[in-house]
């Protein structure tokens, strides 16, 4: 059995993909039914490998989706949450760096007129 | 003018008509309900089916018992995914393996697996069926 190598997989569009993934599970589950009626122990190794091509496959389908997605809504105002940066709870609700730096024209003027004046003693 | 200087000195809360009500019970009463218009999806993109047939049925069983229910009563025994219900055995099957199932009788094993008894329509034979898989 051949292991599926992501690279390849990537130059696929997206129908090619689904029928790569389709193949794969028929595989495992054939091995699955060899498996019952006593298979030898390289056709139960290529189990394992099945799998990781299903992952694979389904990696490759899920990334480039989640990718082109992220292209289409950069100009958005919305966009789907999960798409979203994730950070921590706390810090997607903290005040942004604009809000931070915000002072009240009281504060302007007095950083205005009394700046820290940095001055030296003569010795 | 003579009303709108009286309307200006008693405000205008003058005139109020009290509702009529038919019955003594007050009930829900009924409002505009708008349907939703989201500005954007809430998941980027929906999931692929999740119980697709491959994850539904897992293997035949080709066990003594079940091997004479496959000549006797024209059924496929299969070890079966244990969320599965009875409707999704019977569509994954169909499938699978191109077989109409008659009915679907499924039990959870002692070892927590759920195995699932299919019986095939008259115009199948299940030895042919299980051969071929």
């Amino acid at each position: 059995m051949v292991a599926v190598k992501a690279y390849e997989l990537r130059n696929k569009n997206k129908a090619e993909l689904l029928k790569v993934l389709d193949e794969q599970k028929q595989e495992l589950a054939s091995l699955r039914v060899q498996k019952v009626a006593g298979g030898s122990a390289s056709k139960l190794h290529q189990i394992g490998l099945a799998r990781k091509n299903i992952a694979r496959t389904l990696t490759v389908i899920n990334q480039t989706q989640r990718e082109q997605l992220r292209l289409f809504y950069q100009k958005k105002k919305y966009i789907p949450l999960d798409l979203r940066v994730k950070k921590t709870r706390a810090m997607r609700r903290a005040l942004t760096p604009f809000e931070r730096k915000l002072k009240t024209e009281k504060q302007k003027k007095k950083e205005n007129h009394f700046p820290l004046r940095k001055y030296a003693v003569k010795a | 003018a003579a009303a709108a200087k009286k309307a200006a000195l008693k405000g205008v809360h003058g005139k109020s008509v009290r509702k009529v009500r038919t019955s003594t019970h007050f009930h829900l009463p009924k409002t505009l309900r708008l349907s939703r218009k989201p500005k954007y999806a809430r998941k980027s993109v929906p999931h692929l089916p999740r119980m697709d047939q491959y994850r539904v049925v897992r293997n035949p069983l080709n066990s003594e018992t079940a091997m004479k229910k496959i000549e006797e009563h024209n059924t496929l025994t299969f070890i079966v995914d244990v969320k599965a219900n009875k409707h999704q055995i019977k569509d994954a099957v169909k499938r699978l393996y191109d077989v109409e199932a008659l009915k679907v009788n499924t039990l959870i094993r002692p070892d927590g697996k759920k195995k699932a008894y299919v019986r095939l329509t008259a115009d199948v034979d299940a030895l042919d069926v299980a051969n071929k898989v």
